[in-house]
């Protein structure tokens, strides 16, 4: 069926835009397209064994649905991505979008162990496996993934699991925002001898948000057995003062964003958690209400701006000044311009070449053509 | 015009070429028995800067070349046949380390545990540990995405890999990723990691750096049946205890050991012991060891004993880990394998193991890590016998093909090189393999890296034809 809308899009020479559940709708560069090919409809698990947690499922299953099949066995796929879950597993793995567990569990690049996809060029072609680990022939499956749908449609997705932990409790510690500060938490936070399962820094919108008050918190989630969570309690009691708070703050901090209508990546080392922490709250100010949260132990901070922001164009300008790297995941199509465009480098270019050799996959997503 | 050996020797001087056959022959195999192949000429580069010099003259020479770092691959894969070898081992610096930022940047020839020791005075390793890691070099476990025990919990080669700087086959220079580990565009430092050499050279490779786990306690559990240890794997999994390792021993491998002078106090009268190693934060941890220690009883265990001190840990490691050198007592010769098999499987395919060794009069030693799946049936005997040869070679078919059936794959970290490449036909569909030779050629047009391994030439080929047959067909067809 989508290899078959393929084939005709390289047939009739019409350019398409690939999208899952169309809940990010405004994520990554313009494509310039003739239709839209929605993988809404592609959706359901195909084949789940708890005891090996590992799951294959079509590419448009939202991730809530993956979400209730494994939460019935006491497993969890984690991938948490930014947005909740209203996305498809297959969106995700093709913009490899994190989301707050990164950083002890891994990327989507980490997760994923298998995918189906039918290329650019019209082929079916089943990358990977349904086993934990492989490494037969080269990893299309990492290529894949991340790739924006410029190399092919991913129609099938294979995934680790893991099994819930026993137990988890939420803190919000209250940590001003200082440059300093910040840099100082990054690096105390990678020294911990356990690995908090997440760690956000919010800004005090977000934070009000989520109504934790008015000024800007450290979330931590710290998970195990009840007496590891206790004693991780106890090592975070004196980075500032705290609350216990419930662990849904999660899911309503991942859906925070859920109509923004501009949002970034900003990265540097970990070390540099303040200093990019900083800019990106700079170039934020740009605008009026935006949120600003980041995982210092990843060196990572999102600046989301607010769904009334009309105009979230001005980040852009700001953002340009900044040392690191600066993604831009959502923005209005009329802003894009003001982005730098990017020109891709010979070797991906010589890839989108085989796999996409007629340009009708996502045109443009990935930079200049 | 000079030879091309010549060529070489003025790039990295006169003593790192050699091209005498008594020369080479060291060179003729790596750590997998039954295959060799003497390179025409073997290069060993002290620099970065002599390397792509190197590997520039290579090009400009049109003549293929086999990347290698310390020879101890499983698969054949670093075998030069009649062609040129180009040893990396030479590039052992570490570059730079980052203790708080936690990487390192190292040069493709540092040994993987010299790595490990330089970081350890600030409380860091680098996880991947492939059993030979005392010996195999960064950039090999680059090129085979090298696992090990401690993957279960921490991740394979390619887990670890944020950055690298290639030597294209071409002869350019690239840098992939980046060391904050954000992917921008395509995830090429993925593509490049477990691409066997034949997507180029490493020239620098930055890699994660982990902190040392506060706390470690290695378990035993002894099984009187391969189903009961094979079940207790799969509870342990499935309850969400993470192990740091997870690994079996069958009788076989267990009496190999205790035989060898790595013996490990195993239980000989044991059908199969499980070695189980849960590490992290202190707090909590021996209420994982009580759940395991359950879960492992319920499955059958005649004990669970946990060693008390670093050197019991010490021993009840190098028993597993020597394994291999252990099953040279048994027969000279031996075949290594590593599928793997989805996790539930695994009472099932032990039992199939076991069925097709018995119809075969071969003898299996299983000694593999359970928690992920991946199997290691070794099957020890005497190449110069005919018929047991034959035999063995039957029984490892089989025991693959029942792996490929059960739906899992024919290497989980060895890699394909020479000796699987029979099986990948079996495993993936020729439009998938026509892919893999695709990306190939976006980083080796001339296929001049690594010819030959990995991805059957074959079914490229056949493919290509087929499909350029197809087209001139249809193009007939629509003239007519």
């Amino acid at each position: 069926m989508i290899a078959e809308k393929i084939h005709w899009a390289l047939v009739a020479g019409r350019r398409l835009k690939i999208q899952g559940a169309g809940s990010w709708s405004n994520a990554g560069r313009p494509v310039a397209s003739d239709e839209t090919l929605s993988l809404a409809d592609h959706r359901g698990i195909v084949e789940y064994v708890a005891g090996d947690l590992t799951l294959t499922a079509r590419s448009g299953t939202r991730l809530s649905d993956i979400a209730s099949a494994t939460g019935a066995e006491g497993q969890w796929l984690p991938l948490d991505p930014w947005g909740g879950d209203d996305g498809s597993i297959g969106a995700t793995i093709s913009t490899a979008t994190a989301g707050p567990y990164a950083h002890a569990i891994g990327l989507p690049r980490d997760i994923v162990i298998g995918v189906e996809f039918v290329s650019g060029a019209g082929d079916t072609i089943r990358a990977g496996g349904r086993v934990v680990k492989n490494v037969a022939g080269f990893d299309l499956t990492r290529l894949v993934t991340g790739s924006w749908g410029s190399l092919g449609v991913i129609t099938e997705v294979t995934v680790r699991l893991r099994g819930r932990p026993e137990l988890s409790r939420t803190l919000a510690i209250l940590v001003p925002p200082t440059r300093v500060g910040l840099n100082d938490l990054a690096v105390r936070l990678r020294s911990l001898p356990f690995l908090p399962l997440g760690s956000e820094m919010l800004n005090d919108q977000l934070a009000s948000h989520l109504k934790l008050g008015a000024q800007p918190v450290l979330l931590v989630r710290l998970a195990g057995n009840e007496r590891s969570v206790n004693a991780q309690v106890d090592a975070m009691r004196d980075l500032g003062d705290w609350a216990d708070v419930s662990n849904e703050l999660w899911d309503a901090l991942r859906t925070a964003d859920h109509a923004s209508t501009g949002s970034w990546r900003w990265s540097q080392l970990p070390s540099q958690f303040g200093d990019t922490w900083t800019a990106a709250d700079g170039a934020a100010r740009a605008l009026e209400t935006f949120f600003l949260h980041g995982n210092p132990a990843r060196g990572v901070v999102r600046v989301v701006a607010h769904p009334s922001e009309a105009d979230a164009s001005r980040v852009v300008r700001a953002a340009t000044a900044f040392k690191g790297t600066v993604a831009v995941e959502r923005l209005a199509a009329d802003a894009w311009p003001l982005v730098s465009p990017i020109t891709p480098d010979p070797l991906s270019r010589a890839i989108r070449d085989k796999f996409d050799p007629s340009r009708i996959l996502n045109s443009g997503i990935m930079g200049a053509e | 015009m000079l030879s091309l050996p010549d060529r070489l020797r003025v790039i990295v001087g006169p003593r790192r070429v050699l091209a005498r056959n008594s020369e080479l022959l060291a060179y003729g195999s790596d750590a997998l028995p039954g295959y060799h192949k003497t390179p025409q000429i073997a290069v060993f580069p002290g620099t970065r800067d002599e390397t792509i010099a190197v590997v520039r003259e290579l090009a400009a020479s049109n003549v293929p070349f086999v990347p290698r770092g310390a020879g101890t691959g499983l698969s054949g894969g670093a075998l030069a046949d009649g062609i040129v070898l180009l040893g990396l081992n030479r590039l052992r610096r570490i570059i730079s380390v980052d203790t708080v930022n936690q990487y390192a940047v190292v040069e493709p020839g540092v040994v993987n545990t010299s790595l490990t020791r330089a970081v350890e005075p600030h409380g860091l390793h680098y996880a991947p540990d492939p059993s030979s890691q005392a010996a195999c070099t960064i950039g090999g476990n680059v090129a085979e995405n090298a696992g090990g025990p401690h993957c279960l919990k921490y991740g394979v080669t390619m887990n670890h890999v944020v950055a690298l700087t290639v030597a294209l086959p071409s002869g350019d220079v690239v840098t992939l990723g980046n060391a904050t580990g954000e992917q921008q565009g395509y995830d090429l430092v993925g593509a490049f990691v477990g691409s066997e050499g034949c997507f180029g050279v490493a020239l620098d490779v930055t890699v994660k750096l982990v902190r040392n786990p506060q706390a470690v306690r290695t378990m035993l559990a002894d099984f009187t049946s391969i189903d009961s240890a094979a079940r207790a794997v799969s509870s342990i999994v499935a309850r969400g205890i993470l192990p740091a390792a997870l690994e079996m021993m069958d009788s076989a491998t267990i009496r190999a050991v205790e035989a060898s002078i790595y013996a490990a106090g195993y239980p000989v009268d044991a059908a199969a012991v499980l070695l189980i190693e849960l590490d992290g934060f202190e707090a909590g941890l021996d209420d994982d060891v009580a759940t395991v220690t359950a879960l492992c009883t319920r499955a059958g265990a005649r004990s669970v004993r946990v060693a008390s001190d670093p050197q019991e840990r010490a021993r009840l490691w190098q028993g597993r880990k020597k394994a291999f050198g252990a099953m040279g007592r048994v027969a000279p010769h031996l075949v290594v394998q590593d599928a793997v098999v989805p996790r539930t499987k695994l009472p099932a395919i032990m039992a199939q193991i076991a069925e097709i060794a018995s119809r075969h009069r071969v003898n299996v030693c299983n000694v593999f890590h359970a928690g992920d799946g991946n199997l290691h049936p070794n099957i020890p005997y005497n190449a110069d016998d005919g018929d047991e040869a034959s035999r063995v070679h039957l029984a490892m078919q089989e025991i693959m093909d029942a792996c490929i059936a059960a739906g899992g794959s024919i290497t989980g970290e060895h890699g394909v090189g020479l000796d699987k490449l029979r099986y990948m036909d079996k495993m993936f569909t020729p439009p998938t393999l026509r892919a893999m030779c695709d990306l190939r050629d976006v980083f080796d047009p001339t296929r001049r890296a690594n010819p030959g391994k990995t991805v059957p030439v074959h079914s490229c080929r056949e493919w290509h034809m087929a499909s350029s047959a197809r087209a001139q067909n249809l193009a007939a067809t629509e003239t007519r």
